[in-house]
Order: C-alpha cells, then structure tokens, then sequence
C-alpha cells in the first residue's frame, strides 16, 4: 500500500510551448524538494480513463530554474550593477524549479496518452519496482532478480534488481561498464555484480561461474581475500541481500616467465599458491589456433594448406614419408616438430627439390620460421617439451570464479589464451560438459580487443561470436572499457544491460550518447564513487543507482600486503611449487633430488607432480626424474703381487 | 457564458480574446492639484531619509480587476463579466507566500435596462449579479449611452475590488500587528485608515496634493528625499497622513518618474510632532523594496517587488 500521507512534492504542468506527451512530462515543486536528475517520480491522475485512474512513473531528466526577470540586465540595473547588493534585498525574486521527467510506465498501459495534470509524488519502493517492471521478475513464485544496487531519492532507498533472464540469457544477456579509468568503478562493479549473482542466480536456473582475465596490474588477484568495507557499504550489502565477504571459491591460473618455472602473475607470493596454477600448453593446443599468432600476412592460402596438414597428418600420429626414408615420426611438441621440419628440408635441399607434397619448400620455410617462434614469442605458455596444464575444462564448479592473469603475457599470448579458453567454454557448454551450466567470461579493456576500426583479428571475431550467440550456451559476456565509442558496435550492441560510471566529456559528446539529456549527461560527467547509471531490457530509461565496495581485497592493497615473489632459482621455484601439495617439503631435499639433472628434466618432472596431484609429493617427484647411476669409486686393479725379498738378498735379486 | 448562451439562443456573445471585449479602458479622471495641510513642522520641503534602507514591511496587499462585455442587447445595454481580487503576500525568509486571497466573478448590469425574463435567468442561474442601475443618491443619472451603461459596469466594479482590498487589509490589521504595504491609498476604509500596520503606496498621480512652491518641492525631490507630511481629508472618505517619496533618481523630463505618494494612519493631534519621525521609518522601509527592480513592469520605477508578487499571483489565478 502506498502512504496515503505522503505530501505531494509537485504539480504537472503543460503549455503550448511545452506539452507533455506520452513519453515525456513536466511539473514544478517547492524550492526545497528533494528531486534531483535520476529522482523517479509518480504522477496520480485525477481523470479516470476506462474507468481507471492513471499512474504514470517518470524519470527526471532535464531541470529548469528560472525568476520572473525577462532579461539579465534587468537584475543588474535593479542592483546598480554591485552584486553585493544583491544579498541585501529585503524579498528574493519569484523562482521556479521546473522539472521534465521521462515516462517509464503508464498503468493503465492502455490506451496510451499524454501525461494528464496531476500532483507529482516521490516514488517508494512499490513504486520503483512498479515503474522498472520488476513487478514482473520479483514474483515470490518466480523470482529472478539480481540486485545491482540501490536506488536512493529523498528518503526513499530502493534495490535495484536486473532480471537474471535477461543478464545471463536466455531472453537476452551480456553488460558492459563504461568508465573513466582510475575510480575503480569498473572492476569493483564487476566484483560486486558477480557477488550478488552468485548470491541470487536462482536455483531453478542451475549453476554459475565466472571466468576473468586480468589484463592490467593486480585487479583480480585477490578475490579471496577479505577488503575493508565501511557501515555504509554494509548498509547496501544488507538491503540487496548480498553477503559482505569475499569470493568462497577462486582458482587462479597464470602462465610462467619466460625461465619456465617462475609464476609470471602478481599473485605469486607463497602464501597465495595454494589455488594458483601454472597454465602451460604445447603443440596441439597450440596448432588449433595457430591463426590467432599469426598474421594474415604471413599465411596465405598455401602456409594455410601446409598447416592443415601438419595439424591433420603429422601431430600427434604416426608419420612416414618415403622422402624421409620412412622413419617414423611421432610429433607432438614443439622440439619434435622442429625435428621433423628439418629433416623433411634436408632432405628436400638433398634431392634439390623444390617441392614436396604439393608444398613449395618457400612456404614450408616460412611455415617453420612461424611456428617455430610461437614457442619464443609465447615462452612460459607454450612450452617446447608439450606439457599441458590447463584449466578444468569439464570440472567447472557452481559458484566459482576462475580468474587467467594474463597481465605480464605479451599481446599475442593474451589472444592465444583469450581464443583457446573461449572456443573451449563454448565446446563444453555445447555438449552440456562443462561442470556448469552458465559461464561469466569477464574481459576488461574491451577497446583493445574488439576495437570498432582497425582490421579484423580472429579475438574480435570470437567476441563477436560471443556477444551474438553467447546467451544460447550460457557463455556471457561481462566486458569494461573506457570508451565504448570505440568498442565494435555489435559487441557493446548485443549487450542487454549496460552500466556506466563517471564518464569523460569527450565520450559523452560521441553519437552514441545523444539519446541522454544534457543534465544526465552532466550527472553522469560527474558522478562519484559507488555509483552507477545502468540501462536494462525492463527499464525503459536509465536508473542511478549506488553499489557497494566490494567485499574483497583491493589489487593495490593486496600487492602490499602480499608482495610479488622475486625471480628465484629453479630448487626454488620447485619448492614453492610442490609446497603446495606438500609443506613439509624443504629446499634441502628439493637439492638432493634434482642433483645434476638438466633444467627442463626438473620442470617436466615438477610440471607433472602438479598435474596429478600425488598423496605421495616426494615419491612422485623422484620417480619423474631419470635414474641416475649411482656413482662408484673406481678400484685400482690388482698387479701380480711382488715378490718378497729372501732375507738372505741384500739386493733383492 | 454557457448560461448566456441558453438563455439568449443564437445571441451574438463576445468571445474571449476578441479586442473590445478583451480590456476594457478605465475612465481617467481629470489631472488636478489640491493644496493641503503640512501637518509636520515647518512649510513644506524636502526632507532626506539619512538612515539607510531597511526591510519593515512583513506583507504586500494588492487588487486587481479584469472585465469583458459578454452581450450587448439591441438598445445596446451591457452585460459585463467582472472579476475583483485581492490578495496579501506575506514574507517570510524573504520569499513571499500567499497569506490570503479572495477572487470574485460577477455579472454587471443595469437590470431596468434589460429584459427581466433575462434578469431572472441569469439570477436563477446562480451566478452573482451587480445591478448597475442602483445608484447613489448623489450619483448623476444613468444615460442612455452604451458606454455610460459599461462605464457604471466598471465602476460598479472598481468599488468592488476595493472592496476586496479593504476586507483583506481589515482582516490583516485585526490579525496581524505587523506592517502591511497596501498598493494604493488607505483612505477608502475608516478601520485601516486608521491602523497602525496599514501603509498604502500610492502610484498614480492625477491628482497632486499641493500646490505653487509646495508643488516645486515635491516635484524637485531627489532618490531617498521625501516631502514634508501633509493631511488629506476628503467627505467620503477617511483622514490620512501622507507625504511623497522618491524611489529613484528623477531621469530625462518626467517629473513623476520614480515618485510615489505614501499614506499611513492620521496621528491624533498629541502625537502630530512625532510623525515625521514615522514618516522616515516608513520611507525606510519602502526604500529598502526598490530592489529587486520590478521589471519587466512598466511602472517599475515606482513600483515595489512585494506588490508586482501580487499582481503577478492575481494574474495566475484570475
């Protein structure tokens, strides 16, 4: 029930110049009233149509003020042009705050009129949901809310709740933030917006997780961890129903530096390890996406052919050609394909032949020139020796976020990573195998890498892909940028809900945001910390509202507080590695069992201990390393014996 | 006008906006001076108001009257739609509030004029009527001139937006001990005349109450100068207190510019020495409300923000 005591805060008003319509609407209220930009009001009609008195809900969107003066310099011939005279009038001129506000719902919806006269109220809680439509998806029976923040007017204190129909699909999906950089609007938005899904995604839904790429400094490196958060914030935590703690569930994944054995993140302090994983992967899953690395230049139609079929014929099978004396070759790394690359030159160069297998000996120079340095160009991801660790494609968990920190990666290591990891959510959704039924795939820096101009990269197309059929699979895009003007217009086009924080002028004078009155694009020029202006399916106009700060350890603090670990020596950064599965381990030992192993010996042997994951960390180490012949000291061989000399020789003859 | 229009069927009735009917000239009276009786000491001069401008007055009272011909029968008789209001704007954190206001819609006509099934309808009908034809005694005869017959219909309703003025001003000065600025004269009623709160401005300047050197002086007053105060007395109307002030710096040739003409409550003889003192407090006060300016009014340099407040409100509300 509405309270009937409320007092009205305005009055419509329409002239001629000025009509109201049936999207648009303007009134006046006192001086002291509590409207701003963004203030949701309720409209009571007094002419009843069909029998019913309308309700209109409106937003406010442009304000007016203005006295009884016609010109300016009447004000200034009336103070003899001091404007300390001013203050000492004895009567302040008649004033006006004129408001236009934008119709959100008209109820009755039909027949669908201009805005009648009417007193003007503020709206309460049963009003906001009323004028958002979220009467609809907050039904005890079906509910499907997700608080995205709370909407806050004159008293009135109001969640704000996104269908999760039309964020996670299928109806529609996909958000994107817009912000300037520097307020941590986008990525606490982020934080907070997965927190309350995790919280509210309904049970009849099934599960959730979320998969981030941290492509700038420590962001995303401690979710687990708890941040400081203030009465305020608990205040907003406790209206949306969110709890305020940190993310229960967080698995991290991060390639190594280029030496292959120390954690190339932020997140590498020992104390942390204990959910990091190394995320290295070899020839096979390279090849697959071998076009994601390399240019268009680079590969033409005949290196293309020439990759086909080395993916197709050579990897990870048997292979024999009499060219090459029918030696079979059994490739599946990259060290192995470079043998293979060079004995079918050589023998090529033998024959002082031009061709093989329909391939000109340029392209299969120039095939082996690029694959050969992916492994270069992508040291501590791709790896020679083809071991694999990769993420738990099949075993993904409700309620967890699994975040790839691809910050330190060279650019085209964080395409690679960004291609294989997508096309694989996609194949799992696809066939239903993923361990969850919706993924969150976050990407930050949308500008970078769906750019609306420049030419088309195989990481735009996967977004594209992503953004347009996403919603289907369960695979959602949550993205971040600065500048959506400069975001391809599909991507942020295919977003159902969109939010933004305190934007740059510049970007708010782009096309894009022409459909904003002037004041709103001011509000939102200026807005502070926490807040947020979010576009949805069900909101037929922008709403403001506040959110809280994340529950969780901020990237910088973190980085305090949990310093990134030096670049060690390999004993080392093995210990720290096995330390996770077992803490009895010591650096002594780790000594004892690499001995004089080479390098890349130690790091398969450890790469594999932390793939499977033994009870037994000390066994499972040892056996992965060669058997060394125990060293013998050598025995002098043994002489006739000489003979001793008679007592009675003095000579010894 | 819908009861107009039953009662005369297929009647040729004015419709709003249309020119004659629309703004129906007031009658002006003669310009003329009249010498008075300087009740301040000495003859009459010009006197500075030496301390500064301050805000006195708590509230504005002021009327206003609109009127349109609706009909006008064969012999040309009338029938005026006039509406009176009033209303007293009072102050508060220097914005300005409708304390009171009384808006009146009545019919004029001269009922032996007109036909009486007419008279009758319209008095059935329930709307109020005002019998032009009753005159005063002393009134000269009504003619038989069209404009005659409207001229009374104005009159007729010039009294009774005085009317209106009194009854707000009364109730004012019976509620309120605060000072009230009454644009125009306080004279027309014996109970504010004699009020302490009640301070009429007088604008209009037909008629100037001196005359010879006295009228040289008033004429030659500078900003922030009043005149000596002076008694005007009238047989139909109350005594009262007044002296002329002026508001702003006389420019270019007109002698009245910024001039305005003020009225309070006549002393009792024992208290005629104090009123110049009163005089300058009042004078003050007044001064203190040239700011800010009343444009775009076109009276501006005579008239007081608080009074434009209420004629603007009238305007919305009439």
């Amino acid at each position: 029930m509405h309270d009937e005591q409320a007092a009205a805060l305005g009055r419509v008003v329409a002239t001629e110049r000025k009509p109201n319509t049936p999207h648009e609407f303007h009134f006046w209220t006192a001086l002291d009233s509590p409207v701003g930009i963004g203030t949701i009001v309720r409209v009571d009609g007094d002419q009843a149509v069909n029998g019913q008195l309308p309700r209109i809900y409106g937003i406010v969107v442009e304000g007016f003020s203005y006295t009884d003066l016609q010109t300016p310099l009447h004000d200034v011939l009336g103070h003899d042009g001091t404007p300390a005279g001013a203050s000492l009038a004895a009567t302040k001129r008649a004033e006006i705050r004129l408001y236009s506000a934008a119709v959100l719902r008209q109820v009755p919806e039909e027949p669908l009129q201009p805005v009648p006269m009417g007193e003007v109220f503020l709206a309460d809680d049963q009003d906001v949901a009323i004028a958002l439509r979220m009467d609809g998806y907050l039904r005890e029976d079906a509910r499907t809310g997700i608080p995205v923040g709370v909407y806050r007017a004159g008293g009135t204190d109001a969640p704000i709740y996104l269908d999760a129909d039309f964020l996670l699909g299928p109806e529609a999906a996909h958000l994107n933030i817009t912000g300037v950089s520097g307020l941590a609007t986008k990525t606490s938005a982020i934080e907070w917006i997965l927190s309350s899904i995790f919280a509210h995604f309904p049970a009849q839904k099934g599960s959730v997780a979320a998969l981030c790429f941290n492509v700038k400094g420590p962001d995303l490196c401690f979710l687990d961890k708890p941040g400081e958060i203030d009465a305020a914030d608990r205040a907003l935590y406790d209206k949306c129903g969110v709890p305020a703690r940190p993310f229960e569930s967080v698995q991290y994944f991060a390639p190594y530096k280029p030496d292959g054995f120390s954690l190339n993140t932020l997140r590498s302090n020992e104390a942390l390890l204990e959910n990091v994983t190394s995320l290295t992967w070899g020839l096979r899953e390279v090849l697959q996406y071998a076009e994601v690395l390399l240019n268009k230049d680079d590969v033409d139609a005949k290196a293309d052919a020439l990759i086909d079929f080395i993916r197709e014929r050579v990897v990870d099978r048997e292979f024999q050609d009499a060219m090459l004396g029918n030696r079979r070759y059994f490739v599946k790394s990259f060290a192995d394909l470079e043998d293979w690359f060079r004995d079918v030159l050589s023998a090529l160069e033998g024959k002082n032949s031009e061709g093989w297998r329909t391939h000109h000996i340029a392209t299969i120079r120039k095939v082996r020139n690029r694959l050969s340095n992916i492994s270069t160009r992508c040291a501590g991801l791709v790896t020679d020796s083809g071991n694999v660790s990769d993420l738990p494609f099949g075993s993904f968990e409700d309620r967890t976020v699994y975040v790839i920190d691809v910050a330190s990666l060279d650019e085209a290591a964080q395409d690679l990573i960004f291609a294989r990891v997508v096309t694989r959510l996609r194949e799992h959704l696809e066939k239903r195998d993923l361990g969850v039924n919706h993924v969150v795939v976050f990407v930050d820096e949308l500008n970078k890498y769906a750019p609306s101009d420049g030419q088309d990269t195989y990481v735009r197309k996967m977004l594209l892909d992503l953004a347009e059929r996403g919603r289907y699979l369960g695979l959602v895009l949550f993205s971040a940028q600065q500048f959506r003007s400069q975001v391809h217009r599909r991507v942020v086009g295919n977003s159902g809900t969109a939010l933004y924080g305190r934007m740059d002028a510049d970007e708010l004078a782009t096309p894009g945001y022409s459909v904003l009155s002037p004041a709103v694009k001011t509000k939102l020029a200026t807005l502070e910390k926490g807040q947020l202006m979010v576009r949805h399916p069900h909101f037929t106009q922008p709403i403001f509202v506040r959110f809280p700060r994340p529950a969780v350890m901020r990237g910088r603090d973190g980085a305090e507080r949990y310093p990134q670990a030096g670049d060690v020596d390999l004993e080392t950064a093995v210990l720290r590695s096995l330390r996770t599965l077992d803490p009895s381990l010591t650096l002594g030992w780790v000594r004892d069992a690499i001995g004089i192993r080479d390098d890349d010996e130690v790091i398969r042997a450890r790469n594999a201990v932390l793939r499977e994951r033994p009870a037994d960390v000390r066994k499972a180490f040892t056996a992965q390393l060669r058997p060394v012949v125990a060293a013998e000291s050598a025995s002098r061989p043994s002489g006739p014996p000489l003979r001793t000399a008679p007592s009675d020789d003095p000579y010894g003859f | 006008m819908r009861v107009l229009a039953s009662l005369l069927p297929g009647a040729n009735l004015g419709l709003p906006g249309e020119t004659a009917f629309d703004s129906i000239p007031l009658p002006s009276e003669p310009a003329r001076t009249i010498s008075t009786i300087v009740i301040e000491s000495g003859p009459m001069r010009a006197h500075r108001v030496f301390e500064p401008p301050e805000g006195g007055f708590v509230a504005f009272l002021d009327g206003t009257q609109a009127s349109r011909v609706l009909y006008a029968s064969e012999a040309g008789v009338p029938i005026v739609h006039g509406t009176a209001a009033a209303v007293v704007r009072e102050r508060r954190s220097k914005r300005l509030y409708t304390w009171r206001h009384v808006v009146r819609h009545r019919l004029y006509a001269a009922r032996s004029r007109l036909q009486p099934a007419l008279w009758t309808g319209l008095l059935e009908s329930g709307i109020e009527l005002r019998d032009t034809s009753d005159r005063d005694e002393d009134a000269l005869p009504l003619g038989d001139h069209p404009f005659a017959l409207r001229d009374a219909a104005i009159h007729l309703l010039q009294k009774d937006r005085e009317t209106a003025e009194i009854e707000l001003a009364a109730e004012w000065c019976a509620r309120e001990a605060k000072p009230l600025l009454i644009d125009g004269g306080i004279s027309g009623s014996e109970r504010v005349a004699a009020s302490p709160c009640a301070i009429g401005i007088v604008k209009t300047h037909r008629t100037l109450y001196a005359e010879g050197d006295a009228l040289a002086q008033i004429l030659s007053l500078r900003r922030g100068e009043r005149s000596s105060v002076f008694r005007i007395t009238s047989p139909k109307r109350a005594t009262v207190a007044s002296w002329y002030l002026r508001l702003r710096d006389r420019s270019g040739a007109d002698p009245m510019w910024g001039l305005v003409r003020v009225e309070i409550a006549h002393p009792e003889r024992t208290e005629e020495h104090g009123i110049g003192a009163r005089a300058d407090d009042a004078s003050r006060w007044i001064l203190a409300e040239v700011a800010p300016i009343a444009l775009p009014d076109s009276r501006w340099d005579k008239m007081v923000y608080g009074i434009r407040d209420c004629e603007e409100f009238l305007r919305a509300v009439m």
